[in-house]
C-alpha cells in the first residue's frame, strides 16, 4: 500500500495515514463498544493511533489536532501503565469517538484546502476532566501512579505550501512589428516584469540577451512564453509592455495542457527538464513517478549551471519514464495464481494416465509437450522475476542509519553487510523495511556500548561491530542483525517485565532463555529508563513483532550477555512455487523441498544405533545422525519398516542435519504451494500441501518444523 | 539574528531576501558550494549563522548535500546539538520521501514551495529564533 | 436451544433474500446408522462421489484428510466418527456432501444419501432435552421432524464442524506463531 504513497506529497501522506488509523481507530471502538472495558490490546492500539497522529500533525504544525490527540494519549497512557478497574467504559468510547470526529473534520478541512481551525479547547477541557477522575481512580484504587506520560516536542517542522491549486496556466505569444529594433530586449524586459508574478516562466527563443540574432527569429516567428502564475489574466497583460506589439495571443491552459507544451517547448535536449518550482511538482506526479522509485538521495537534485535564459537542467540524469507502468498488485497475484493452476494443468496432461498406453506413438507429442514446459517455466520465471526485488536498496538505508545513528551518538561502529543481493517479494522488502531499521536503531542506541572502555575490559575491540546479513533458505529468507555489543540481561529484562506486570508472577528459571529475550517485544517494554530519539517510547519492540507477523514472519532474538545479541527476521517467501522431490511413505506422498535435500543413501541395518530409550541414530561416514521414520512420526499404515527397503533422505535445516526414512522417491516436480485450509488444525512439520500430475495430494514437508518438533520430543 | 539564504533562482531569493531580511542579516547565496563555504567561513570567523534556508534545486551542490554537509562539519567541530544553525528546506518537493530524507539529514524544518509565509514566522517561534 | 434456533431461522431469513425461495425448507437428508440426519439444502453445494482423500497426521480422527476438488484443495470430515460411532468401510454408496459454512468449505463424508425433503416449520420440534442435555448427539442437532414415520434429526452445520476445542486450537497456533 505504501508503494502506492510513496511520491505523493507529505501532506497526502499525512492525510492518508492519519484516515487509516482513523479508520482502524472506529473499528476497534466501534467493535467494542458493548464490552465491558478494552483489553490490554485495544488500549495499546488507541495509545499508537492518538501518538502517531500526534507526532505527525506535530511536525505538520496542526495544533488543534496535537493537542486533542495529545490529551487522549495521555488518558490511554495511564490506562495501559495501571490498568485501573471500573473505568467508565460507554464515557471513554464517547470520548475518543469525540476525538476522532474532531479529527476527521480537520482532516476533511485539509483535504479541501481549507485551515483546519476547529475550536479544540472544549474537547481538550473535557479530556482533561476525565482524565482527572482517572487519576483520582487509580490512586483510589492504590495502583501505583507511572511517571507522567513524558511528551517529545517535536524538533522538526514541515511546512506546507500554501495551496497551488488556484495558479493559472497561459500560454503568450508575442508578434513584434516586423520594423521593431532589437526585439530581443523588448521580449527580455517582458520576461523580466513577469518574473515578478511568475511561479514557472519558459520562452523561446531562450537565448534573447546572448545572441543578438535571436531579435531576427523574435520578429520572424514570434517571441512565445509560458506561464504560471497566480495573477489574472488581466494583471498578467498589464505587466506586459505592449508598444511595438502587432499581436499578443493570450491562451488560458489548464494543467495537463501546460504539461504538454512544457515537453514541446524548446525542450528537445535528451534531458528530461526540471523546471522551477511548481512544474516540477506536476512533473514529478505524472511522469517521473514510476522511474523516480529508486527513492532520492542527496545529490539527485543539483542543477547544472544555468545557462542565460535556459531553465534548470538536472546533471544528473533522471532515468527515462517510458516503459514503466504501475500494475495492481491484486492483479499481479492473480496471474501468480493462474500460472500455478497452469503448471498443474499442464502437469495432469503430460503426465496423462491415457498416455500410458503401450505402444503408442507419441513423438510428436512429446516434442509439442517439450515446449510446452519450456514456455510454461519461462512464464514462472517472468512473473517472480516481476515480483522480487534485492534487498540491496533496504539495506542501503540501513547502512545510512547506523552512520548517521552512530555519529550522533559519538559510538565508533563498523557494519558488515552480507547477502545484500538476496531477492524477495516486493510485498515482503515493504513490510520489513520499517521493523529492519528499528531492529538496527536499537542494535546501534543499546546494543554497542557508550563507552569503548566497557568493551576492551571483556576484551572486544573497541570498534562495534554490526552484521546485517540475509540469507534464503528452505523457502524462508532469514534477515539478521547482530552486534557484538553488551548483550542482553536476562535478570534485568525479567525484573522489568515483573514490575511492569507483563508477565506471570513465576521465579525466573521457569522461563526459557527465548522467552525471558521475548519480554521485550511485549507493549509497554522499554528497557531504557530515559527514552531517546530513537527508541521511543515503549512503541517499538511489539510494533516490530506485530509487523512481522502480518507477513507470518517471526522474530527470533538470540543473546549472550557482554558478547552481543542476534534479532533475526524469519520471513516466508510467499512465492507460491518451488522446487520439489515427490517422495512416497505407506499410500502417502510427500513433497520435500530440493534445496534442502543433500543427498539420498541407502544403508544397511548395521548403520542404525537405537537406544534404549527408543531414539534412533543412523552412522553414516562415520557421521552420526538423527534420525526420523516418517511413517512412525506420522502413524502411516502399509509402509516398510525394514531400513534397508527404504531410502534415507538426508535433510538439512540451518546446519543441523536429520536423516528421514521413506519408502520410495516418486519425481521431482516443480510444486505449487497451497496452504492447508485453515480448518484443519497446524501440524507441526507440515508446510503446506499441493496438487500432483495426477490429481493426488501431497503434503509438503517442512524440515524446520520437523527438526524443532524432533528437539521437542527428546 | 544571522541568516544564510542559499537559492539559485532569481524570483525566489528576491521574496525569501525580502522574508528574511525582516528578522535580521541575510547572506544570499546562489548555489550549493558558495552555501557551504560561506557557512564554514562564518563559523571560523566565530560568527556563525543562527539560521540557513536551503534551496534543494541548486548547481554543484544540492540543498540535501549542503544540509549533509553541514551537519557533518558541526559534528566534526563537536558542535553541540543546541548551538546547531537551524536549516529550513525551502522546495518545491514535497514528496514524503524527500521530507524525510531531509528530516534523516537532520533538517529543523521542511516549507514547501510557494511558502506560507504565517507558518515560517510560526516555525522560527518554535524554533527559538523570533 | 430457543436461541440457536431463533438465530437459524433468522440467518435462513437472510439467505431467503438472496437466494431462491425454492429453498426454503429444503433438507438434504442422509443416512448414518440407522439414523436419518438433514442439512439445510442451502449450505450444500454439491455432492460428490467418494475419492482418494490426502490422509494428514496428527489431526482428530474424524478429519480424514484433504481432497482435491477441481484444483481446490478442502478438507473431509467423516460425520460417524464425528458422533463418536465406529467407522465402517466406505462403500460405493458413500458419498460425500460439500457444504460451505461461513465460506469455509468442507466435505461431509456419509454413509448414503436418502433424499431432498421439504420439511415445514411446524413439523420441527426441538430435541428432548430431558436429562440427555450433555449427550453428545444433542449440540449438532438442533430439530427433529417427523415424516410419516420416520423421524429426521436436522443438524447445525456450523456446530458439526466446528471443533470442539477451536479456541484451544487457535491459541497452539497463535503459540507456535511466536515461538
Amino acid at each position: 500500500m505504501a508503494e502506492e504513497f510513496n511520491t505523493e506529497s507529505m501532506l497526502d501522506m499525512f492525510l492518508y495515514e492519519s484516515g487509516q488509523l482513523l479508520e482502524k481507530l472506529e473499528g476497534i471502538i466501534l467493535e467494542k463498544q458493548d464490552a465491558d472495558c478494552f483489553d490490554d490490546a485495544d488500549i495499546n492500539e488507541i495509545f499508537r493511533v492518538m501518538h502517531t497522529i500526534k507526532g505527525s500533525s506535530g511536525v505538520l504544525m496542526y495544533e488543534n489536532i496535537t493537542k486533542v490527540t495529545h490529551k487522549l494519549e495521555d488518558v490511554f497512557y495511564y490506562l495501559r501503565e495501571s490498568h485501573p478497574d471500573d473505568v467508565p467504559h460507554m464515557e471513554l468510547v464517547e470520548k475518543v469517538l469525540a476525538v476522532s470526529d474532531f479529527v476527521t473534520g480537520e482532516l476533511d478541512k485539509l483535504k479541501n484546502g481549507d485551515t483546519p481551525d476547529g475550536e479544540e479547547k472544549e474537547l481538550v477541557e473535557d479530556l482533561d476532566e476525565f482524565l482527572g477522575r482517572l487519576k483520582g481512580e487509580i490512586k483510589k484504587q492504590g495502583i501505583q501512579m507511572p511517571q507522567a506520560n513524558k511528551h517529545v516536542e517535536p524538533t522538526q517542522f514541515y511546512i506546507t505550501p500554501v495551496a497551488g491549486d488556484d495558479s493559472h496556466f497561459y500560454r503568450i505569444s508575442i508578434h513584434y512589428r516586423s520594423d521593431t529594433q532589437m526585439s530581443n530586449l523588448r521580449a527580455y524586459s517582458a520576461t523580466y516584469a513577469l518574473k515578478e508574478v511568475a511561479e514557472d516562466l519558459l520562452y523561446t527563443p531562450d537565448d534573447i540577451l546572448s545572441n543578438e540574432a535571436s531579435a531576427d527569429v523574435i520578429v520572424a516567428e514570434g517571441f512565445h512564453m509560458l506561464l504560471q502564475t497566480k495573477s489574472s489574466k488581466e494583471d498578467v497583460i498589464a505587466l506586459i509592455d505592449s508598444s511595438e506589439a502587432e499581436e499578443i495571443n493570450f491562451d488560458e491552459l489548464s494543467k495537463e495542457e501546460y504539461g504538454r507544451a512544457l515537453s514541446e517547448f524548446g525542450r528537445e535536449e535528451a534531458e528530461p527538464v526540471v523546471v522551477a518550482p511548481a512544474a516540477a511538482k506536476d512533473d514529478g506526479n505524472k511522469g517521473n513517478k514510476e522511474a523516480k522509485k529508486e527513492g532520492p538521495k542527496p545529490g539527485d537534485y543539483v542543477v547544472k549551471t544555468k545557462e542565460a535564459g535556459k531553465g534548470k537542467t538536472l546533471a544528473k540524469n533522471q532515468p527515462k519514464q517510458q516503459s514503466i507502468i504501475s500494475v495492481n498488485v491484486e492483479k499481479m497475484d492473480a496471474l501468480m495464481d493462474l500460472i500455478g493452476e497452469l503448471v498443474i494443468a499442464e502437469a495432469v496432461v503430460l503426465q496423462n494416465p491415457d498416455l500410458k498406453v503401450p505402444g503408442l506413438e507419441l513423438s510428436n507429442f512429446q516434442k509439442a509437450s517439450g515446449q510446452l514446459s519450456k514456455i510454461t517455466t519461462e512464464l514462472q520465471e517472468v512473473i517472480m522475476s516481476m515480483r522480487m526485488m534485492p534487498l540491496t536498496n533496504t539495506f542501503q538505508k540501513m547502512r545510512r542509519i547506523v552512520f548517521d545513528v552512530s555519529r550522533k551518538l559519538g559510538k565508533d561502529i563498523e557494519l558488515e553487510v552480507v547477502g545484500e543481493n538476496t531477492e524477495v517479494d516486493k510485498n515482503i522488502i515493504e513490510h520489513i523495511t520499517d521493523p529492519l531499521m528499528h531492529l538496527v536503531r536499537n542494535s546501534v542506541d543499546h546494543g554497542i556500548e557508550e563507552d569503548p572502555a566497557d568493551r576492551t575490559a571483556v576484551g572486544k575491540s573497541s570498534k562495534g561491530k554490526i552484521t546485517l546479513e540475509a540469507k534464503n533458505e528452505g523457502g524462508k529468507v532469514y534477515i539478521s542483525v547482530k552486534d557484538d555489543g553488551k548483550g542482553l540481561n536476562k535478570e534485568k529484562l525479567y525484573q522489568k517485565a515483573l514490575d511492569k506486570g507483563l508477565i506471570e508472577n513465576k521465579p525466573m528459571s521457569e522461563f526459557t532463555d527465548k522467552e525471558i529475550f521475548r519480554f521485550i517485544t511485549l507493549p509497554g517494554f522499554s528497557t531504557k529508563e530515559e527514552v531517546t530519539e530513537y527508541s521511543g517510547r515503549g512503541v517499538g519492540m511489539d510494533v516490530v513483532v506485530k509487523n512481522i507477523q502480518s507477513i507470518s514472519g517471526r522474530l527470533d532474538i538470540s543473546s549472550v550477555e557482554f558478547e552481543g545479541s542476534e534479532m533475526t527476521l524469519v520471513i516466508p517467501l510467499t512465492l507460491a512455487i518451488i522446487n520439489g522431490i515427490v517422495v512416497q511413505v505407506g499410500n502417502s506422498p510427500f513433497v520435500i523441498e530440493t534445496a534442502s535435500i543433500k543427498e539420498f543413501v541407502r544403508v544397511g541395518e548395521d548403520s542404525l544405533i537405537s537406544e534404549p530409550s527408543g531414539e534412533e541414530y543412523i552412522v553414516l561416514r562415520g557421521e552420526c545422525y538423527p534420525f526420523i521414520r516418517l511413517n512412525e512420526r506420522y502413524d502411516l499404515p502399509d509402509s516398510n519398516d525394514k531400513i534397508e527397503e527404504g531410502i534415507i533422505v538426508v535433510l538439512e535445516h540451518e546446519g543441523s542435519q536429520v536423516c528421514v526414512l521413506i519408502d520410495k522417491l516418486l519425481q521431482e516436480q516443480e510444486i505449487v504451494v497451497k496452504p492447508i485450509p485453515s480448518y484443519v488444525r497446524k501440524v507441526k512439520g507440515l508446510s503446506g500441501c499441493t496438487q500432483l500430475g495426477d490429481g493426488s495430494i501431497a503434503l509438503i514437508l517442512d524440515i524446520a518444523g520437523l527438526l524443532m518438533h524432533d528437539g521437542e520430543r527428546r | 539574528m544571522k541568516i544564510l539564504l542559499a537559492e539559485d533562482d532569481f524570483a525566489s531569493r528576491k521574496f525569501m531576501d525580502k522574508q528574511l531580511s525582516r528578522y535580521g542579516e541575510c547572506d544570499v547565496m546562489v548555489d550549493g558550494e558558495e552555501a557551504v563555504d560561506a557557512f564554514m567561513m562564518a563559523l571560523e570567523d566565530g560568527e556563525p549563522y543562527d539560521l540557513a534556508c536551503l534551496d534543494v534545486m541548486m548547481p554543484v551542490m544540492d540543498g540535501y548535500q549542503v544540509l549533509k554537509a553541514i551537519r557533518d562539519i558541526e559534528a566534526q567541530k563537536g558542535i553541540p546539538k543546541s548551538k546547531r544553525v537551524k536549516v529550513i528546506m525551502t522546495t518545491a518537493l514535497n514528496d514524503e520521501r524527500n521530507v524525510k530524507m531531509a528530516f534523516e539529514l537532520g533538517c529543523e524544518a521542511y516549507a514547501g514551495k510557494p511558502i506560507d509565509v504565517e507558518k515560517f514566522e510560526k516555525v522560527l517561534t518554535k524554533l527559538g529564533l523570533i | 436451544m430457543a436461541e440457536d434456533l431463533l438465530k437459524k431461522v433468522e440467518t435462513d431469513d437472510m439467505e431467503e433474500l438472496l437466494e431462491d425461495d425454492s429453498q426454503k425448507g429444503m433438507y438434504m437428508t442422509f443416512q448414518i446408522g440407522k439414523e436419518l440426519f438433514g442439512i439445510s439444502i442451502s449450505y450444500v453445494n454439491e455432492i460428490i462421489a467418494m475419492q482418494p482423500i490426502a490422509a494428514i497426521p496428527e489431526v482428530d480422527d474424524y478429519i480424514k484428510g484433504l481432497i482435491n476438488l477441481r484444483g481446490k484443495i478442502i478438507p473431509v470430515i467423516d460425520v460417524r466418527v464425528r458422533f463418536k460411532m465406529e467407522p465402517c468401510e466406505y462403500t460405493d454408496r458413500t458419498c460425500i456432501i460439500v457444504i460451505d459454512v461461513k465460506s469455509t468449505m468442507i466435505g461431509l463424508i456419509v454413509e448414503r444419501l436418502a433424499d431432498v425433503d421439504t420439511i415445514a416449520e411446524d413439523n420441527i420440534a426441538p430435541p428432548p432435552s430431558l436429562g440427555r442435555k450433555e449427550h453428545e448427539h444433542n449440540k449438532y442437532v438442533f430439530g427433529l421432524a417427523r415424516t410419516g414415520d420416520t423421524v429426521t434429526l436436522l443438524l447445525d452445520p456450523e456446530k458439526l464442524i466446528r471443533q470442539d476445542d477451536i479456541v484451544t486450537a487457535m491459541e497452539e497456533v497463535r503459540k507456535e506463531e511466536q515461538s
